[in-house]
């Protein structure tokens, strides 16, 4: 058996430190870490492996691990932003984090979208509430200018409750002007001075409908927005194998270890968390 | 090659060995026999027809472990470092030796292999003990292993009454054995004999022909709630389980410390995510997952059966429920249910 005993240890985070700090909702629900790298080395080998769809575990020292997903593009600087959704006793703890705090983290782990597969074709983002960050990051990505010209168009539909909780506001608004993309934005329900679609999203999609020629759905949200917004694709001709997704699963190790990610013969968080329509016929109804 | 220790023998060669290694063995410890390390006053459990009741598995994958520590008020972090101090396990049952080669499996193959593990799998030798009279609990003919099967050994001792059959196989172990006395051939005859019986007088649990794809096949019926009616969801089957490896992350503030701990699939809060949404809400689901995480996923992951046929499952349940009948059960209701439709 070659046995390798100078393995570093894959549970020991990498020192970071919080650069900047901002709510993204109204409510102060979500809120935006952008975090530095105390290590220079730390950093190299963070964008060395980062790939859009990849998350990390950030740690709170004496709270525990939370996995998140990663919400900038490499380009974007030497930061990690991660959109973090007040939930329990870790999140919390990030919650109360301030500029100059120092925290942990582990990755970038999972697959991230495959994109070299998706080189010439058209791009369709859809997304849901906080699950948006890694279309977010996703979107940053394609953006660039050395990126952009490898894809074909490139549409964003971005729903959530409320005007309120939506996300990256300023950003998204300036996409409006871009000539490279379309964006489409929607609220649940009404509110006045809001100008863009209301509706759920999966009747946003149907709206819209997206050509499936030559194209890839790539959908990330609550569980009842994908659960609905799958067969909506489907309907549009949409082949299971061009229409992608982000699974979410209570997770500790990051690493296809701990068991807790199981679902038949796949790690959510070794194997995914991004997994093709056709991969997640394929597995048992465990999700 | 095969040699003669008198058992008369043992506690000497034992205690030479401590000379140069920790030496764990079998022994009492309250109702229960465990591996614990050997003392010259140390009585061994050798004759007891099964193996211990806390899993092997313990001696490389702690039930909990340091894993990281820290200074909540600098942030600095202080990495534990794998360091292992180089043992022999003596004693150790064929099921037992090779549900630790299974698991390095998920340890020590692929990418960020685990240095705790590896540490202790580099530094501890296997000297396995085959099983001339197994017990009625025991099915590991049926799972792919046997009451002298040799994975994960480097050795293996064969009980002939007064004297044990030892066959070595490994390089490292060689040294251990070098002052006994070959085997007859005759001795190895008996030796063939006695495990010949023993692997007949175990019973056929299932048809492992074909049992994946039954399972696949049922995944969605209603059988897993028969099969989890009486299940009181203890997880003991998980803990004692020599191949379960599932654990949890966990800090422990009070001493800066993140610690690893065994976890089971058969609790509600395993997998209980932070929306309250759970994928496996009720005991139907959980108890689908141990069975299908042994009989099905483990050949998907590793192309092996993640059961060894130790029979703890079987023999500690509270409630009695027996693997090997719910194995059974989940695999004729596809021929009977859903080929009959």
């Amino acid at each position: 058996m070659p046995i390798n005993t100078s393995t570093r240890n894959p549970y020991q985070p990498t020192p970071m430190r919080v650069l900047r700090a901002y709510y993204e909702s109204t409510d102060r629900s979500l809120k935006t870490l952008e975090l530095s790298f105390e290590n220079h080395a730390d950093r190299q080998a963070f964008f060395r492996k980062f790939n859009p769809g990849q998350f990390c575990q950030l740690s709170v020292f004496g709270k525990g691990e939370s996995p998140l997903g990663v919400a900038s593009a490499a380009w974007e600087g030497d930061f990690v932003r991660f959109t973090i959704q007040r939930m329990g006793s870790v999140t919390k703890a990030l919650h109360e984090l301030k500029p100059g705090d120092t925290l942990g983290m582990r990755g970038p782990l999972g697959n991230g979208f495959p994109l070299s597969e998706w080189k010439g074709k058209n791009l369709v983002i859809i997304g849901g509430g906080c699950a948006f960050s890694t279309l977010y990051a996703l979107t940053k990505h394609l953006q660039y200018p050395q990126n952009r010209p490898d894809y074909a168009q490139l549409v964003v539909i971005y729903g959530a409750r409320s005007s309120g909780l939506c996300m990256y506001k300023q950003d998204i608004q300036s996409w409006y002007q871009r000539e490279d993309m379309e964006v489409h934005q929607a609220i649940d329900v009404p509110e006045e001075s809001w100008d863009h679609h209301v509706g759920y999203v999966p009747d946003v999609v149907r709206q819209i409908a997206p050509s499936p020629d030559n194209a890839v759905a790539i959908v990330c949200g609550p569980p009842i927005m994908t659960k609905f917004t799958l067969p909506a694709l489907v309907s549009l001709g949409f082949p299971a194998e061009a229409i992608f997704t982000s699974l979410e699963k209570r997770m500790k190790c990051g690493l296809g270890k701990c068991g807790r990610c199981n679902i038949g013969s796949k790690y959510i968080c070794k194997d995914g968390p991004v997994f093709s329509l056709a991969e997640l016929n394929a597995l048992p109804a465990d999700i | 090659m095969k040699y003669i220790l008198p058992k008369q023998d043992l506690n000497a060669l034992l205690e030479r060995w401590s000379a140069e290694y920790a030496v764990l063995a079998p022994q009492k410890s309250g109702a229960y026999a465990e591996f614990l390390p050997y003392t010259p006053r140390s009585e061994l459990c050798l004759e007891e027809p099964h193996n211990t009741r806390y899993p092997p598995k313990a001696l490389f994958f702690p039930q909990s472990e340091a894993i990281l520590q820290y200074k909540r008020t600098t942030g600095q972090l202080e990495s534990i470092s794998a360091v292992a101090q180089k043992r022999v396990i003596f004693g150790i049952r064929p099921c037992d030796a090779k549900a630790v080669s299974l698991l390095d499996t998920v340890f020590a193959e692929g990418d960020n292999q685990d240095p705790f593990w590896q540490a202790r799998r580099a530094e501890t030798l296997l000297i396995g003990l085959g099983c001339h009279a197994p017990c009625a609990t025991c099915f590991c003919t049926s799972a792919e292993s046997g009451p002298f099967h040799t994975d994960g050994l480097d050795a293996l001792l064969t009980d002939l009454g007064e004297i044990y059959l030892v066959e070595l196989l490994s390089e490292r172990a060689a040294s251990l054995f070098d002052a006994l006395a070959p085997a007859s051939s005759i001795l190895q005859e008996n030796a063939q004999a006695v495990q010949s019986a023993a692997e007949c007088a175990l019973p056929k649990a299932f048809e492992l022909d074909g049992l994946k794809g039954k399972l696949d096949r049922v995944f969605d019926q209603d059988i897993w709630a028969q099969l989890a009616q009486s299940c009181l969801g203890c997880g003991i089957c998980t803990f004692l389980c020599p191949t379960c490896f599932c654990f949890d992350l966990v800090d422990e503030a009070q001493r800066d410390t993140r610690v690893r701990n065994w976890d089971t699939c058969m609790f509600r809060v395993y997998s209980l995510e932070a929306s309250a949404h759970n994928p496996r809400p009720t005991r139907k689901e959980r108890t689908r997952q141990r069975l299908m995480h042994k009989y099905s996923y483990w050949w998907e992951h590793a192309d092996k059966l993640g059961c060894t046929g130790c029979g703890r499952c079987v023999r500690y349940c509270p409630v009695g429920l027996d693997i090997r009948a719910m194995i059974r059960t989940a695999g004729a209701y596809e021929n009977e249910v859903l080929h009959a439709n």
